[in-house]
C-alpha cells in the first residue's frame, strides 16, 4: 500500500492506495499519526485509490480518528470503493465518524 | 495486562467467584473464540475480511489460550469469521480453562473447590482484589456514557460483552436497553467481534426454532 498527502487550504488529505491488511496497517497507522501531529485544521483520508480494507486495516481508521480528536484534528474519510464501503458499512464506521461521498464534501465538512 | 479473553473471563465471574449463568450459554463461548480471533488479529497471526478469515502466521503467541485457537483454526479450512467461530466453538471450555489458569498463575484469581451435600463438586474462582475486573467494567461504563471514541481494544470487548451476555452480569435490563444505541455504535467498529455478534445471533436465532419445533 501506498500513501500519498495533500495540503488543501490547511486541510491535509490523505491518499492511501492499494491495498490495507495486516501487513500494511502499521504503516499506514503512523504516516496518519505523523499527519495528526503536524496540527493540520483537519484531516482527511481519500479513499478513492483504496481497494482493500481487512480487519486490521480498518482499526487503523479508529486509532487515527481518536488521535485526531484528542489533538482537536478535524477527522473525515471520503471516496470508498464499493468493496471498503461494505466493511465500513458492516460495522458502522459511519455512526461515529464522519464519512462523505469524495473528497470536496470532505474538506467542507472539515472547513 | 490482561488480555481481551482474560477481561470476558473476568466478567462472567461473580462477586462470590461463582461464573454467571450466561456463561454456560453458547453466546459466552462463542464471544470468548471471538475475542481470541481479534487478539490474534492483532498480533498478525490472522487476517479477516467479509469473505474469510486467513491464518498468516502459526508461531505461538506464548497465550495458551490464543495458542490453542491458533492451532484449532490452521487446522481448518478457510471460512467466513461467523463460520469460524461457529466451528471453533467446541473449544471455548478449553479457551476458558486456559485463561483461568493464566489468571490464577499471575494471583487475579484462584481455583476453589467445595463440596456441595458432602458429594457435589462445584468450583469457585474467587478474584483476589478485584481490580482488573473492576477497570473492565469502568472501562465499558466510560466508553458507553460519554461520546469518546473507544480504543480497538475497548470497542472489541464491548461488542463481545454484549453479544456474549455479560453485560447482564453488571448492568440492569433497563439500563441494557436505554444504552443500546451507543452499544450498537461504538460495539461492532471491529470486523471480527461484528461478525461474532452475527453469528451469536444466527446461534440463537437457530436455537430458538428448533425449541419451537414439536418433540416428533
Amino acid at each position: 500500500m501506498d500513501m500519498n498527502t495533500e495540503n488543501v487550504d490547511g486541510i491535509t488529505v490523505a491518499l492511501p492506495s492499494g491495498r490495507l491488511d495486516f501487513g500494511a496497517a502499521a504503516a499506514f497507522q503512523q504516516q496518519l499519526e505523523q499527519a495528526v501531529a503536524t496540527k493540520p485544521r483537519g484531516l482527511v483520508v481519500d479513499c478513492s485509490s483504496l481497494d482493500y480494507v481487512s480487519s486490521a486495516g480498518l482499526r487503523v481508521f479508529l486509532v487515527a480518528a481518536r488521535a485526531a480528536k484528542a489533538a482537536s484534528v478535524g477527522f473525515a474519510v471520503s471516496s470508498l470503493k464499493p468493496a471498503v464501503k461494505e466493511v465500513f458499512d458492516l460495522t458502522g464506521f459511519g455512526n461515529v465518524i464522519t464519512l462523505c461521498a469524495d473528497r470536496a464534501a470532505a474538506v467542507a465538512a472539515l472547513a | 495486562m490482561v488480555t481481551l479473553v482474560e477481561e470476558l473471563v473476568l466478567l462472567a465471574i461473580e462477586d462470590d467467584g461463582s461464573v454467571a449463568y450466561t456463561a454456560g450459554a453458547p453466546g459466552f463461548g462463542m464471544a470468548l473464540i471471538g475475542a481470541a480471533l481479534v487478539e490474534l488479529n492483532q498480533l498478525g497471526r490472522v487476517d479477516a475480511d467479509t469473505v474469510a478469515l486467513r491464518v498468516l502466521s502459526k508461531e505461538p503467541t506464548s497465550q495458551p489460550a490464543l495458542d490453542r485457537v491458533l492451532a484449532e483454526l490452521a487446522a481448518q479450512e478457510e471460512l467466513p469469521v461467523d463460520q469460524a467461530v461457529r466451528a471453533l466453538f467446541i473449544h471455548a471450555p478449553e479457551v476458558v480453562r486456559l485463561a483461568l489458569a493464566a489468571l490464577a498463575a499471575r494471583n487475579i484469581l484462584h481455583a476453589e473447590e467445595k463440596r456441595f451435600l458432602w458429594v457435589l463438586k462445584s468450583r469457585r474462582y474467587p478474584i483476589t482484589d478485584g481490580r482488573e475486573q473492576k477497570e473492565a467494567k469502568l472501562r465499558i461504563m466510560q466508553s458507553l456514557l460519554s461520546d469518546e471514541l473507544p480504543t480497538p481494544h475497548d470497542s472489541a470487548l464491548i461488542g463481545l460483552a454484549a453479544a456474549g451476555g455479560l453485560l447482564e452480569a453488571f448492568l440492569s435490563t433497563h439500563e441494557i436497553a436505554r444504552l443500546e444505541k451507543r452499544l450498537e455504535d461504538i460495539g461492532g467498529l471491529d470486523l471480527i467481534a461484528r461478525s461474532v455478534e452475527s453469528a451469536i445471533q444466527d446461534e440463537n436465532a437457530e436455537r430458538a426454532k428448533a425449541a419451537m419445533l414439536p418433540p416428533y
